[in-house]
């Protein structure tokens, strides 16, 4: 009687485990052309994942790509990106003047623009909506993007301006501080016989003067720290400028100091302390868009939530139930409702990317986030005609603590650059491109991108011997450096992704070519953060960066002011470097300074380049009008489903501007 | 006895308070900020930020205010991570997914392990018997987190049936398999506790003296012996609904559901304070009254022990 | 029907107790025999060999046992690779594939479980996981037994306000929040490592497998406590600790064991969530958490990745739920709940 049990129970087990075998190999067929079956949804939807959930819907506050996303379906700003180039279109404002040295900006807003509640949009709307986003208690993490502003920086850190009680003349920054760039048209005076816009035939007035413009086109004041503690601090590391302060009057800087100005209703001038080519790109970004001040003012924190939300975009809030989707449907307010083609958005916010493949798998998703699609699965979805295939303004590199020895030594530092075989990393990767440079190939036209040192082993060797630690070769072909103090070094990721994948891989090639063992260590998302930024950690870490606007700055400026490269590494004169480019009119000669700085980087190795990103996410063949552009940034409006089956996509769709 | 309970309750709110204290401690202690990602802030950024929300404050001084508000207004705050949302309607949100998933899955366990468990029992020694009591043990034996994405991979991806995951509200054919993921274990169990109750009562006395006065079968099993028999089973329902409540967690995340448990890994991944102690605090209490009922049906159901 | 087979009490003893729970529990000879002396070990031990089911349940863990600790060895004779050899030679190998297949898609016996994303051998990657996930089971259920049956004892038996006290330590250790628990932990004690990080593993594991079991040994020694026997033993006058060890512990060994048996799925659970966070095993080592967290990430896909490990784990805790009723069966015959 037991004995049958056991041998039924045996024979469960094989079955279950034969079951199992050939499920295993029933599941993907590779002959499929697309990932799942297409089915259109039965309305006109579009089902997607942007990400986990957001962190709020306050355009203002968040900083990540989900959000993004979902703003700009919520939101519109001055312009907006084209769906294929990303280049800056008309949005709210129809058309613009920018002056000579692209220090100051002229938007025409259009006459019908409307919030979803039916008011009317015009400019005072920007005016409130740049000084919440720029006010130090509304914590916008996007500070960094709008600093170019004038005065943005001293108002958003509460500084002072110093007045002299008598004459009621402003301390000027130029005459304490030598470092600063020259001054841009913006801060001159203005003059009649040198017109600061080129002459627009069509547009006969389209700078008229006011008080704040005069109040803007004077030399930069100077501004100090806001307490007392970081003013003395500030004022006794430089003796002259405080016996210049001694005996002033201290004025804070406001919200009405700041480079913005409703000129009229429909006119809104901006104003920049540098010259500022890329400024306009950026406009269209998340903190730069439209929040309803009524709302806001009346309702606090709270004015995002579903009952109080009033928006501006193409689409506004239906239903949002954290964890479980956010549903946007279209405005009939919104000024161009007639362009917009799917009556409802539906954005999932999912954690997991493998919920997120199983769901698009079965159909319940029309499209997924960019780098949804695991590693490990591009070689049999690569092929497939829903995967969208092209390059990303984003590069992958390695970050080093230059602060602490061994890493502190720029040779040792470009060792570890020089035997990393970036060709085979790439093809490891498959979709990636190499990359031994720190902007993205192929994103930015006629920027002629400066080149680092090709893959070379032998030469790292050499460099590592000159710093002290000798690499000898053993008998077996393969290396050792006994000198090198491995304890000093480790390589921290996140656990997530692919990074233990990578992070592998780079042990394996310096152990190979160096004789270096650098030990691994995985770490929760934030713990990693937390060492990372603080360079609490030693020796290497991941890095990546995607653009926040077309132009190389947005890469190059990472090691700028402000900037945050969690390498240790700040240097003047690339900062200066990066001043002097940014202060030329010349879009070649300004683009060659630019390389010029990224080249001064380069050879400074703080970083090690590893590739240029690819998108590399799955939309179903009848998503018409969603591009695999470069910052995987989608204007809403222009998607619609296709329901007729011969004008679906057939792999990725072009990106060329039409 | 009734001095007792109310001595419980009475030690309760110490005990939670202990728990909060502890809690808010370890948030302090650990590395990182709710507000730090992929791209850096400058740190005039992080400076707003933590003067935004108290955080520049010595550490007392925040200590003091979270108990203050606790106490005081029986209010967990506003969510760090999720801008504007009060901690107090996150768990009023994602709590009824928890439960429907959690009684959903008992409820059916109960059916199915009852029934499996009786028939087993009544036609002991047979295949059925031997069958049941067989899948009833790899049922045990298959960890959650493994049966669920199997279960995915046959019905969803494969046969393309019903949704690999999300919540889509009561009812909806996304329950089907996180209920099914989540109620094995239990039928498994219940099956087994239902099999050996009926045995022991079908073997007894009562039943026999049953039998001898001629009463038709049906009557005998389910008048008598089923009554009986499931004594152990509803003595297994206190600790199983406690399970749940913590069981759900892994299941919540498989099927990306937005309850109570995903919630709790997500707020202590994203060191969202306010959030991790309203949701600790919320369990606390919830565990504690259970254990409270447990420790009082001990004394009502066994008069050996006493408390004093 | 049914009606045919009627169980009596002569039928019950002679039903081997392997399939379950209370067939077995009347043995009027044993009833009251709370003193058992050294032979109750031998007894035991008989009693389980006699028991099918229990002693192909000891078979498959042992043989998986072996098999963990051989088999990456016999592996790497065999097949020439470690579980952590990556084929970075040759790009085409780098990637997962089915059961019995190679590069090309044909029948090939090198890898009978398929390879993981890297290419690495999935058979070599399970027995190694094995070797780590049986470990920290074991231990941690070791110090979950050991803790927690003696906190437990002691709480149950001292009763009053110590036991208070001590349930009420455990509750507040119960509703703290086990991800930042392990979080703090992990970033206080830096580990450099590999075995460090396993060690801080067992501290975070050990350190929540025992409240569970205390409290079920304080409510059996709750009950076992004002009976007969413990009180004639006090009243000889045997010490507190004697009573509490060789008196009341051994009566809870019924429950304690099947508990103990469903702590190591839960530990393996836990285990595998900790990795999944980042906190569990270093690469390139794994574990069967690790390998079934990785699995499911690729589900859609490469379904043999979770379904080996999540098969052979299966498998074991099968085993381990035959033997951990064998156990308890030839322990205590009295246990009749689960």
């Amino acid at each position: 009687m037991s004995s049958g049990k056991c041998r039924q129970i045996v024979g469960l087990i094989l079955l279950a485990s034969l079951a199992c075998t050939a499920l295993s190999c029933s599941v993907v067929s590779s002959n499929e052309l697309y990932f799942g079956n297409p089915v259109p949804p039965k309305r006109n939807i579009l089902r997607y994942v942007s990400g986990d959930e957001p962190a709020s819907l306050d355009p203002a506050i968040s900083d990540g790509q989900p959000e993004a996303r979902l703003y700009m379906a919520l939101y519109e700003g001055l312009v907006e990106y084209d769906p294929k180039t990303l280049a800056p279109r008309p949005a709210l404002a129809e058309r613009w003047h920018i002056n000579n040295d692209s220090s100051e900006f002229t938007f025409h807003l259009r006459h019908n623009g409307r919030w979803s509640n039916g008011d009317p949009i015009d400019a005072n709307d920007f005016v409130y909506s740049f000084r919440r986003a720029l006010a130090k208690e509304t914590a916008s993490r996007n500070v960094s993007l709008t600093l170019y502003l004038k005065y943005a920086q001293a108002y958003n850190e509460q500084h002072v301006f110093v007045r002299d009680p008598k004459t009621g003349q402003f301390l000027l920054a130029k005459d304490f501080d030598e470092s600063l760039p020259a001054e841009p048209l913006s801060a001159r005076p203005l003059d009649a016989a040198h017109p600061e816009y080129l002459p627009d035939p069509d547009e006969p007035n389209p700078h008229p003067d006011t008080a704040f413009h005069q109040k803007m086109h004077t030399p930069l004041r100077l501004t100090l720290p806001g307490t007392e503690k970081a003013r003395t601090k500030r004022l006794d590391a430089n003796p002259k400028l405080k016996a210049a302060v001694a005996g002033k009057e201290l004025v804070p800087v406001t919200a009405e100091d700041l480079g913005v100005e409703a000129v009229d209703n429909y006119t809104v001038r901006i104003t920049l302390h540098q010259s500022g080519p890329f400024f306009l790109g950026l406009l269209a970004h998340q903190v730069f868009r439209l929040v309803p001040r009524k709302v806001v003012e009346k309702y606090g924190a709270t004015w995002t939530q579903p009952e109080h939300i009033v928006t501006c975009g193409p689409f506004k809030l239906k239903t949002w139930i954290p964890y479980d989707k956010l549903v946007l449907e279209r405005d009939p307010m919104y000024w161009d409702a007639a362009t917009v083609k799917l009556d409802e958005l539906y954005f999932y916010p999912i954690i997991d990317q493998h919920t997120v493949m199983n769901m698009y798998k079965v159909g319940e998703l029309d499209a997924v986030y960019n780098h949804a699609v695991p590693n490990p699965w591009l070689h049999v979805l690569q092929d497939k005609k829903d995967y969208m295939d092209a390059v990303e303004a984003a590069i992958d590199y390695l970050v080093m603590n230059t602060t602490r020895p061994p890493l502190n030594d720029v040779r040792v530092r470009k060792a570890f650059n020089l035997s990393i075989d970036k060709q085979a990393y790439a093809a490891w990767r498959r979709i990636v491109k190499p990359l031994t440079a720190f902007t993205p190939e192929g994103i930015f036209a006629g920027y002629p991108q400066p080149k680092g040192p090709a893959f070379d082993p032998a030469a790292a060797r050499r460099l590592l011997g000159d710093a002290g630690y000798p690499v000898n070769q053993n008998a077996d072909g393969s290396f050792s450096c006994p000198k090198f103090p491995v304890g000093e070094v480790e390589f921290i990721y996140n656990t997530q992704g692919a990074n233990r994948s990578v992070s592998e891989w780079m042990q394996a090639q310096w152990k190979q070519n160096l004789g270096i063992t650098v030990p691994l260590r995985t770490m929760e998302w934030k713990t990693y953060l937390d060492q990372r930024s603080n360079l609490d950690y030693k020796g290497f870490s991941r890095g990546a960066w995607g653009a926040d606007y077309m132009d190389p700055f947005t890469f190059l400026s990472l090691f700028y002011i402000g900037g945050r490269s969690d390498t240790g590494w700040v240097d003047q004169k690339y900062i200066a470097m990066l001043d002097e480019a940014n202060r030329t009119l010349d879009q070649k000669k300004r683009y060659e300074l630019l390389a010029k700085a990224e080249a001064y980087m380069l050879d400074q190795q703080p970083i090690i380049p590893l590739d240029t990103a690819s998108v590399n996410w799955l939309k179903k063949p009848y998503v018409k009008g969603m591009y695999p552009n470069a910052a995987s940034l989608y204007a809403w409006k222009y998607v619609y489903i296709e329901r007729d089956q011969s004008k679906w996509d057939f792999g990725t769709p072009s990106l060329a501007a039409d | 006895m009734l001095r007792f309970i109310l001595r419980r309750l009475l030690i309760t709110i110490p005990t939670i308070l202990v728990v909060i204290t502890i809690t808010w401690g370890l948030i302090k202690l650990a590395p990182g900020n709710f507000y730090s990602g992929e791209k850096p802030l400058s740190p005039a950024v992080e400076q707003s930020i933590r003067e935004k929300y108290g955080l520049d404050k010595p550490w007392y001084q925040q200590y003091a205010r979270t108990m203050w508000t606790i106490i005081g207004h029986l209010d967990f705050g506003t969510s760090l991570r999720y801008e504007g949302q009060s901690v107090n309607s996150i768990i009023r949100r994602s709590l009824p997914v928890s439960a429907t998933i959690g009684i959903l899955a008992y409820l059916l366990a109960l059916v199915v392990g009852i029934t499996v468990g009786s028939i087993a029992a009544l036609k002991q020694n047979s295949m059925w018997d031997y069958g049941s009591m067989a899948i009833a043990m790899l049922g045990i034996s298959i960890p959650n987190f493994v049966l669920g994405p199997i279960l995915v991979l046959i019905f969803s991806l494969t046969l393309y049936w019903v949704p690999p995951s999300r919540w889509n509200g009561f009812p909806s054919r996304n329950l089907i398999l996180p209920v099914l993921t989540l109620s094995v274990v239990y039928i498994s169990y219940i099956a087994r506790l239902t099999r050996a109750g009926m045995l022991e009562v079908l073997g007894s006395d009562y039943i026999r003296t049953a039998r001898a006065k001629g009463l038709s079968e049906k009557d005998v099993v389910i008048r008598h012996a089923l009554r009986g028999g499931l004594m152990p089973v509803i003595s297994y329902t206190g600790p199983a609904l406690a399970f749940l409540l913590t069981g759900t967690v892994v299941v919540e995340r498989i099927f990306a559901l937005p309850g109570l448990g995903n919630y709790f890994i997500q707020a202590s991944l994203n060191r969202d304070e306010p959030l991790i102690i309203g949701i600790v605090a919320f369990i606390a209490i919830t565990l504690l009254l259970m254990n409270l009922l447990v420790d009082i049906a001990y004394a009502f159901l066994d008069p050996r022990v006493r408390y004093n | 029907m049914a009606a045919d087979r009627k169980p009596d009490h002569d039928d019950l003893i002679h039903i081997p107790p392997e399939m379950a729970i209370a067939e077995a529990d009347v043995r009027p000879e044993e009833a009251g025999d709370f003193v058992r002396g050294t032979s109750l070990w031998r007894d035991a031990w008989r009693r389980l060999l006699k028991n099918k089911l229990a002693v192909f349940g000891l078979v498959v863990v042992v043989l998986v046992t072996i098999a963990s600790i051989v088999g990456p060895t016999l592996i790497q004779r065999i097949f020439g690779f470690t579980p952590d050899y990556i084929p970075s030679h040759d790009l085409r190998l780098t990637r997962s594939f089915p059961p019995f297949t190679g590069p090309d898609g044909e029948f090939s016996w090198a890898h009978p479980m398929g390879t993981d994303n890297a290419g690495r051998d999935q058979l070599a990657r399970v027995l190694q996981g094995g070797q780590i996930s049986l470990f920290v089971a074991f231990i941690a259920t070791l110090v979950s037994l050991v803790i927690g049956i003696s906190y437990g004892a002691i709480a149950g038996y001292f009763g009053g306000r110590i036991d208070n006290v001590m349930m009420r330590i455990v509750d507040v250790l119960y509703s703290l929040p086990y991800v930042i628990v392990v979080i703090v932990l992990l970033s206080m004690f830096r580990s450099q490592t590999p075995r460090g990080q396993l060690i801080l593993l067992f501290i975070a594991l050990g350190s929540v497998s025992w409240l569970t079991m205390a409290r079920i040994v304080r409510g059996q020694v709750l009950s076992l406590k004002n009976q007969e026997f413990v009180l004639a033993a006090r009243a000889t006058g045997v010490s507190g600790s004697r009573i509490i060890f060789r008196h009341l512990v051994p009566n809870t060994l019924g429950p304690v064991i099947v508990y103990a048996t469903l702590t190591i799925p839960q530990i393996m659970l836990t285990e595998a969530f900790l990795s999944f966070l980042g906190f569990g095993v270093q690469a390139p080592l794994a574990s069967w958490g690790s390998l079934a967290t990785e699995g499911i990430a690729n589900i859609g896909i490469f379904p043999w990745q979770l379904i080996f490990p999540g098969l052979t784990m299966a498998l074991t805790l099968f085993s381990l739920n035959f033997l951990g009723d064998g156990l308890r069966d030839a322990l205590d015959p009295q246990m009749r709940t689960v």
